[in-house]
């Protein structure tokens, strides 16, 4: 599919006919050690119990989850806070082919995978919360459309919670099928 | 040029070793709604603000497009959003630049970086180095300082004590500084006595790891009243780079710094700054520096820095008053934080350490290994 | 209060573009930036010293160059004048040019050279691009740039025969304008007859999201140098008037469901705005050629809507009747587009480039037919920002 371009053979390249080219191989690595604030961190500690907890702006009432420190469309602090979910209705997949690396581990992800949104319960529009599915229903599980006045239901789904929970996104493992 | 520019509100939080407790966002948040109360200025499309200039850097941020992650935080959904990679004084020209050219009324500048986040920043700056020579040489901004301080104490006979002298009153400043990073007064003794991180620079004299935010809130003159009684006008700007290998360069020749300095003295119209200038503001991540840089804005000559010092200089030009950033402001920062205590000064605002009469400051930033790139910048009353 | 007029007005005197290439192991960085320099001033007929600004942009983390304007002052030619960095991601390109055009309205400097590069090859683009998104949640979900939710979107509104035709023959398109031009990275030399087949065969990289419509990972720079009035008509004949541009933002994406619900698009936002201002009512006929910054063909497919503030299906008519083919009622990327060639840090700038060399019609072989009096660029980064750059022939609004 991908035509490779010859170095040596274009015009503009013509210097370095004779000469052995030198590429560096370095992987680069500094640690991090990133803060979580109050917001993101009382949310990633519900995870622990089991909980989706959504921040909503006190303006335009819109719920997020994960949770951000300010309402960006009414530029206002979000300060309530509602419990979500857990289960909820697929509206959004990305059926993954491309094994991309997670930069956090370096590792490549196995394919295919479903990284999916889910309107989880008690949330409505774009609220949507984005996470995995279990990739065995990848064939099995369809998103909800809504198109204006045009309204399919997406496949229920409910979360997997880790065994063990540390307060981060691994606390899910994925969403699997609500039957 | 047919405008001019104001600086009519600037928020910012407490210089601290560690923010452990916010994300960068939650730091951001708390300028941009100061800034939003102290003015009450809005988003409209017409009157209201229409871009902000930020200031941050992916490699301390560990995060591809920096900006990105604080869009909501700095009210620019919706809105245009330019972010400045370079030490946050260029941010406040380009600014200036967006106002000035008609494109923009009013803009927002807001700056964070969270040093503490990098288990070091010396292999951050490690990788603004070439990956084929000077990196894996293991140059980084300290240790590059260390060979510009080695060079400027030769040639002028600036020594330890000297060092010493700066570093004790840039913690007696700090301490008057409002939102300055709180560290313990040492004695000049103590300084001499702290180790050396890279020879011929102390730990005592290198700026300690910080984290902090600012917003800044410009607008063009005519419509400064809006927002604020006491504006501070921004009257000059310049910047200059100058080679990137350090051999290429001389150390303390102040080619870049120089250059600066006159296109911002010709902006402004100064022409003597050393009578000129009321007030300066030196973005000396190393105590060596402040001499350095002073000789680099021309009040002080050429090799006189040391002279300088003993002659109450520093005092007497009312030089980095806020403590500089010695006492602490994160790099990329350094040169935002220069302008913040210029601001408060000429707004007479600046408690303990207050200079009165006050007309015309200078804030100095600088990037780089060793003053590669300059910037300063000209503040009026 | 509103919108106002310039300060003063600034032209286009000089362009150059490297050739753009999956690989350039021959040059590093700053040789590779150098290349572009000397092309922008042997194309203004200037040297270094009517430079009085370097403006540089990228992204770091694609590289691991901390700063890199430090370094590439070695290629740049910065040494002894003022510098800017500004980034903003894929949308940098677009910033340098807007930023540029400040700077030299404002006052402060006569003629700024802007520069774009990338060299994607000495990364992992996707890890990179996947590097924005948040370490608390988000960076374990996204990949990179890729997403099929354009395709989701446009499936559901118009069914997947017309959808994915729309797109492939959008790609088809693109290809055919790249072979003409001797910059792109990709040029294939496809043809209608393969649209089936590539629909059907080119391998899926997220859902209907497949590798012949994704954009490329290219290494490659461009620089541009614009003037004053005053020293534009010294430098030049025919300097490119840069007559208004506009930067859109939005928040963070932490869901997946961007566009998915039909509300105004941030290219929508930019173009109305941009255009009730500057008094055009009807873009689709005011502009003569468009360069779209369209990261993959799906994406390319749905923005003409919203760029020209179309309805319906009026964009999916005009890549179906081919006129957004060059010799169109409105040529969409005579260069290839951002299919072709993606240095990202360049990509935004090279559509700025391309416009402004039709409006001169010394594009060479990829020139379209006819005069160029009016041109729109557009720049696409970060979660949905996009930035539109007006051109103009003539100096008579």
């Amino acid at each position: 599919m991908e035509k490779e371009m010859n170095v040596t053979d274009n015009d503009n390249f013509d210097t370095m006919a004779d000469q052995e080219l030198i590429v560096l191989r370095k992987t680069i690595s500094v640690d991090q050690k990133f803060a979580t604030g109050p917001v993101m961190g009382k949310f990633l500690t519900a995870l622990k119990d089991k909980r989706i907890l959504a921040i909503q702006c006190p303006e335009c009432g819109r719920l997020q989850s994960p949770p951000r420190e300010m309402c960006a469309i009414c530029r206002v602090r979000n300060r309530e806070w509602v419990e979500i979910g857990p289960r909820g209705e697929m509206r959004m997949m990305e059926y993954c082919y491309y094994s991309s690396p997670d930069p956090l581990t370096g590792e490549s992800r196995e394919t295919p995978y479903g990284a999916i949104g889910i309107l989880l319960d008690g949330c409505q529009k774009e609220e949507v919360f984005w996470h995995l599915l279990r990739p065995e229903h990848l064939e099995m599980v369809e998103m909800g459309i809504v198109m204006g006045d045009r309204v399919t239901r997406g496949t229920r789904l409910r979360p997997v919670w880790a065994q063990e929970r540390s307060g981060s996104i691994d606390d899910i493992k994925y969403f699997e099928i609500d039957e | 040029m047919t405008r001019n520019v104001s600086i009519c509100a600037m928020a910012q939080i407490k210089n601290q070793p560690a923010i452990w407790q916010h994300r960068f966002q939650g730091m951001l948040m708390e300028c941009f709604e100061s800034i939003m109360e102290q003015t009450q200025v809005t988003f409209d499309m017409d009157t209201g603000l229409r871009n902000v200039v930020t200031c941050s850097d992916d490699v301390f941020d560990a995060r591809t497009i920096s900006d990105a992650a604080v869009t909501d935080v700095v009210g620019a959904h919706f809105r245009g959003e330019e972010k400045v990679a370079q030490d946050g004084i260029s941010a406040l020209g380009y600014a200036m630049a967006c106002i000035l050219s008609g494109h923009d009324d009013l803009i927002l500048v807001m700056g964070h970086c969270k040093e503490s986040q990098s288990e070091s920043r010396n292999m951050c700056t490690n990788l603004s180095f070439d990956p084929f020579y000077s990196r894996p040489l293991g140059l980084d901004y300290l240790n590059a300082a260390a060979f510009q301080a080695r060079a400027y104490m030769e040639e002028t006979g600036l020594t330890d004590a000297h060092l010493a002298d700066i570093v004790v009153r840039s913690r007696q400043n700090g301490a008057h500084t409002r939102h300055a990073r709180e560290n313990e007064q040492v004695t000049a003794k103590e300084v001499m006595a702290s180790p050396l991180v890279a020879d011929p620079i102390r730990q005592m004299h290198h700026y300690p790891v910080t984290d902090w935010a600012v917003g800044f809130l410009l607008c063009c003159e005519e419509r400064a009243h809006e927002f604020t009684d006491n504006p501070v006008r921004l009257t000059g700007f310049g910047s200059c780079m100058d080679s990137y290998f350090l051999g290429d360069r001389d150390l303390t020749a102040h080619f870049a710094l120089k250059k600066a300095c006159a296109r911002a003295y010709t902006m402004a119209g100064i022409t003597d700054p050393e009578k000129e200038l009321d007030l300066v503001e030196l973005n000396d991540a190393c105590a060596y520096q402040l001499p350095l840089w002073a000789e680099g804005i021309g009040i002080t000559g050429k090799a006189r820095g040391p002279k300088w010092m003993e002659a109450g200089g520093m005092d007497k030009h009312h030089v980095n008053l806020s403590g500089g950033m010695l006492n602490g402001n994160p790099l990329m920062l350094g040169g935002l934080a220069r302008a913040a205590y210029g601001f408060t000064q000429l707004q007479g605002t600046a408690g303990i350490n207050q200079v009165t009469g006050l007309q015309r400051a200078l804030a100095h930033g600088t990037t780089g290994a060793a003053g590669q790139h300059h910037a300063v910048l000209i503040l009026e009353k | 209060m509103g919108f106002k007029k310039k300060n003063r007005h600034v032209g286009i005197v000089g362009i150059g573009e490297t050739k753009f290439s999956s690989h350039r192991e021959d040059v590093n960085q700053p040789e590779m930036i150098h290349e572009a320099v000397k092309d922008a001033l042997e194309d203004a007929g200037l040297t270094m010293d009517d430079i009085d600004c370097v403006v540089h942009g990228n992204m770091e983390l694609f590289e691991m160059v901390h700063q890199p304007d430090l370094w590439h002052t070695l290629g740049t030619g910065a040494r002894g004048k003022d510098a800017f960095r500004l980034t903003t991601g894929g949308t940098t390109g677009g910033t340098l040019v807007g930023a540029a055009d400040n700077l030299v309205a404002a006052g402060m400097y006569d003629t700024v050279l802007a520069i774009g590069f990338e060299k994607l090859q000495e990364g992992h683009t996707t890890g990179g691009i996947t590097n924005m998104a948040d370490p608390l949640w988000a960076r374990k979900l996204q990949s990179g740039a890729l997403t099929d939710s354009a395709a989701v979107k446009a499936i559901a509104e118009f069914g997947p025969d017309r959808a994915k035709k729309a797109a492939m023959l959008y790609r088809i398109i693109m290809d055919k304008h790249a072979c003409l031009n001797p910059n792109s990275h990709r040029a294939f030399g496809l043809d209608w007859d393969q649209m089936a087949d590539l629909m059907e065969n080119s391998p899926p990289l997220i859902g209907d999201l497949r590798l012949i419509h994704m954009c490329s990972q290219s290494d490659g720079a461009c620089a541009m140098i614009l003037s004053s009035e005053e020293k534009a008509k010294q430098q030049c004949d025919h300097p490119v008037w840069i007559r208004d541009h506009i930067t859109i933002h939005r928040e963070e994406t932490l869901n997946l469901c961007v566009n998915h619900y039909p509300n105004e698009t941030t290219h929508r936002f930019a173009a109305r705005h941009l255009y009730e201002r500057n008094g055009i009512t009807d873009p689709l006929d005011y502009f003569d050629v468009f360069e779209m910054y369209d990261p993959s063909a799906w994406w390319g497919a749905d923005w003409i809507r919203d760029f020209f503030l179309l309805e319906g299906d009026a964009h999916y008519r005009l890549i179906e009747e081919k006129e957004i083919m060059r010799g169109g009622k409105m040529p969409i990327n005579p260069s290839g587009g951002v299919l072709a060639a993606n240095p990202i840090g360049a990509t935004a700038m090279v559509r700025v480039a391309e416009a402004a060399k039709q409006v001169r019609g010394n594009a060479g072989p990829h020139q379209i037919p006819g005069t160029v009096n009016h041109a729109i660029a557009s720049s696409f980064g970060g979660t949905m920002w996009t930035i539109l750059i007006m051109l103009e022939k003539e100096l008579n609004w």
